[in-house]
């Protein structure tokens, strides 16, 4: 190519999709490894004795739900004795950044626990008290309550910190709905600000919540290990492959036979052709719930069998003890889904073998194995190899046809784990679900590398001989 | 004596040539027996939960099931279709996979034109490229995309999973597109110029038109894998589902009926756009393995 003229408009062509996938795939790849191994959140260290200076056992994730399982009350004087602080320690245990259960002691400040606010017995500790209809200060009063007043509380309402007049920032309150009963006898029932009621803590929750912590923004290997050691990561891994291992063989001796029964050109090729390739645009869901129309306990098999008499009642085919038939029905499906995309790479790979070549086969009595054995398998080769890598990388992200079958409790796979860990109703933790994702494409690329060495390898030895 | 041993042989003959056609013929069954039995393996699942999606409701529930839908009732589909959020799920799907087929078909036909008519430097990598990314999809990207779409106020919104669904159809288009460009002659662009069109006026009234239909189906396979897309759905909407996202999330809360006539009414754009372009399917794929 001549330097002096570099024709601009082939890179001005290609410039938006380069920029679009630079943007959408290359950005989310680093995003990946960022939250997979960059801690964002705060820690809170749980110690071996309620003191803040003894050992650490272990540390918490924000968001992380504990169980209390103790509480004491110490009481800290400095130097100087002017100032006493005091302080309440739980005894908490919960599961730690790397996913073990820990347990430990951790001030309460950063602590909440959920359910102490809601103690059912409260006093007026302020001069008096003003009662409102609903929670909120400007809103109409319904009477006041004067010191020392019992009170029982309803509900509590937490509001969110708002811009108050002149900008300044207001505090996130507290509200609680209490009744009380007033001097003259009559039961009052409204809200009041937690300030003025003091909540007595009688009864501490048993469960809570980290709140805060310290630290934050470093690099950590903690939702690798927290992923390792997910009781179900072992499992979906096993899944996963086992999966592979079973679909990828009868799904390419499947594809094969259908090319070839295509490139026999058959009178009506056409609809076969169309019959063959409809797979192609079935969704994994989709794919999946047909299969459990047939697999389900009152579904088509039961049916069949018991119309054939080899039954006598629906046999259940998906349950807990029979990971054996759900695994079966997943490679049906997965076989009956995703076989055509195959075929069609075959098909174009039979498409470029020379007729003559087969023809001179045929010519030399070479029946139709030895002709498969010796002339097409091995000119397919490239195009089996292309097929192999695009279906082992597709069958780690298998996922929909699994939740469809198995409603992805009882078996589990890889992609699964990586939607329930981002999922808000369970795990909700976008950092594991990052490396459970990362996990997927490293295992991904290693396979890639692996075949396209082999080829190159047996490529090596070809060019020896 | 010689007369009955020249119709012997011709016998054997015919004998050889006859048994020679009873193998061809025996064969060509044998492959039709084939295609039928394949043909059945395919279409059969989908006749049972067609069935199941027009059967009463009573009949879906019912044990043994039926293998026809009869008696024919609309009375399961329907129950799916008034299903709450199912309507406006499958109108978010149809925006979604609409809004990823312009902006894919956008960005990917001028590649596809670049990548089929010039050779530059670069040009294998880039390629190469793409296939890596095509090969690479959904769960890697799903999870950090979200994490950022949250952190710039565009999480849960139809328009950012048609971007996401544009990014993951994007290398098949480019591929797709590429193929199709590349089976209309340069020799009728050059005519084209020979006999005083500009470069843009020789694209667009010779080779445009001839492209246009493959470009068409290039477009139907980014509207069904868009359809069909459900990992990165789930994970990047909250309210506003799309059809598949919304049919898993409430899955195991399901009954029956809805899952038939959801698998059923999901399949059905499939059947019909394969339809469309089984003409250009071996363009789409072949492609990948030159």
């Amino acid at each position: 190519m001549n330097l002096k003229k570099v024709n601009w408009a082939p890179y001005l062509l290609i410039l938006p999709s380069f920029l679009y996938l630079m943007l959408f795939f290359g950005w989310p790849m680093i995003r990946s490894m960022e939250l997979a191994f960059r801690r964002d959140s705060q820690i809170l260290p749980l110690r071996t004795e309620p003191f803040p200076d003894s050992a650490t056992v272990g540390k918490l994730e924000r968001g992380a739900e504990v169980t209390i399982l103790d509480v004491i009350k110490s009481e800290e004087s400095s130097t100087g004795g002017l100032l006493s602080k005091k302080s309440f320690w739980l005894k908490i245990s919960g599961i730690d950044v790397e996913g073990n259960e820990i347990e430990g002691w951790a001030e309460r400040g950063p602590v909440f626990v959920r359910d102490a606010s809601r103690s059912e017995e409260g006093r007026v500790v302020d001069s008096s008290v003003t009662v409102y209809a609903e929670p909120d200060e400007t809103g109409a009063s319904v009477g006041e309550l004067p010191q020392g007043t019992e009170v029982t509380i309803t509900d509590w309402d937490e509001l969110e910190g708002g811009v108050v007049a002149g900008g300044l920032l207001a505090k996130p309150a507290q509200w609680f709905k209490i009744t009380a009963e007033t001097a003259d006898g009559d039961t009052l029932e409204g809200w009041v600000k937690r300030g003025p009621v003091f909540v007595e803590d009688t009864r501490i929750s048993t469960t809570g919540r980290v709140d805060k912590g310290e630290g934050a923004k470093e690099w950590t290997l903690d939702y690798i290990k927290r992923m390792v050691n997910d009781r179900r990561f072992t499992e979906s891994l096993r899944t996963t492959v086992l999966l592979m291992v079973l679909i990828l063989p009868v799904q390419f001796t499947l594809a094969i036979i259908m090319a070839l029964v295509l490139q026999s050109r058959l009178k009506g090729n056409t609809i076969f052709l169309y019959i063959f390739s409809i797979p192609l645009g079935v969704s994994d869901l989709a794919a999946g719930l047909v299969w459990f129309s047939i697999f389900t306990q009152r579904g088509f098999l039961n049916s069949f069998l018991e119309r054939l008499g080899l039954i006598d009642k629906p046999y259940i085919f998906i349950s807990n003890e029979n990971k054996q038939y759900i695994i079966l029905a997943i490679v049906l499906a997965e076989v009956w889904r995703a076989t055509s995309i195959v075929m069609v790479i075959v098909v174009s790979g039979l498409q470029a073998i020379p007729g003559e070549l087969i023809e001179a086969g045929q010519l030399f009595g070479a029946n139709l194995w030895q002709r498969l054995r010796h002339i097409i398998l091995p000119l397919l080769m490239p195009s089996l190899q292309v097929a192999l890598i695009l279906r082992t990388i597709l069958a780690f992200q298998v996922f929909a046809v699994v939740v469809a079958i198995s409603g992805g409790e009882v078996v589990t796979v890889l992609a699964n784990e990586t939607y329930r860990w981002y999922e808000v109703g369970t795990y909700n933790n976008p950092n594991v679900a990052a490396a459970y994702a990362g996990f997927i494409m490293l295992i991904s690329l290693g396979v890639a590398v692996f075949y396209l060495r082999a080829v190159r390898t047996q490529e090596e030895r070809a060019t020896q001989k | 004596m010689s007369a009955g041993t020249v119709t012997s042989t011709r016998r054997g003959l015919d004998a050889a040539q006859r048994r020679a056609i009873r193998a061809r013929k025996l064969r060509r069954v044998s492959v039709y027996g084939l295609a039928i039995l394949i043909s059945l393996w395919i279409l059969l699942p989908i006749w049972l939960i067609g069935t199941m999606a027009f059967s009463t409701r009573a009949d879906v529930r019912s044990y043994p099931k039926h293998v026809a839908p009869v008696p024919f009732s609309t009375e399961t589909m329907e129950f799916f279709l008034d299903t709450e959020g199912i309507l406006t799920a499958t109108q978010n799907s149809i925006v979604v996979a609409v809004f990823t087929l312009t902006l894919s078909t956008a960005i990917a036909a001028p590649t596809g034109y670049a990548i089929s008519r010039y050779l530059f430097a670069g040009r294998d990598a880039f390629r190469l490229g793409i296939l890596a990314v095509r090969a690479f999809p959904i769960v890697i990207l799903a999870v950090p995309l979200a994490e950022q779409f949250r952190d710039w106020n565009m999480f849960d919104k139809v328009y950012s999973l048609a971007l996401m669904h544009t990014a993951l159809t994007l290398p098949t288009t480019i591929l797709v597109i590429a193929s199709v460009f590349a089976s209309v002659p340069v020799e009728l662009e050059e005519a084209a110029k020979v006999f005083g069109c500009g470069p843009v006026a020789a694209f667009r009234r010779v080779v445009l038109p001839l492209a246009l239909p493959g470009i068409a189906a290039a477009a139907i396979f980014t509207f069904v894998m868009s359809w069909n897309e459900v990992f990165a759905a789930i994970l990047l909407t909250l309210d506003n589902r799309t059809l598949p996202a919304r049919i898993l999330y409430t899955l195991d809360k399901s009954g029956d009926p809805f899952k038939f006539a959801g698998g059923f009414f999901m399949l059905v754009p499939s059947l019909i756009f394969i339809f469309f372009v089984r003409r250009y399917l071996f363009n789409m794929w072949g492609q990948i393995t030159k």
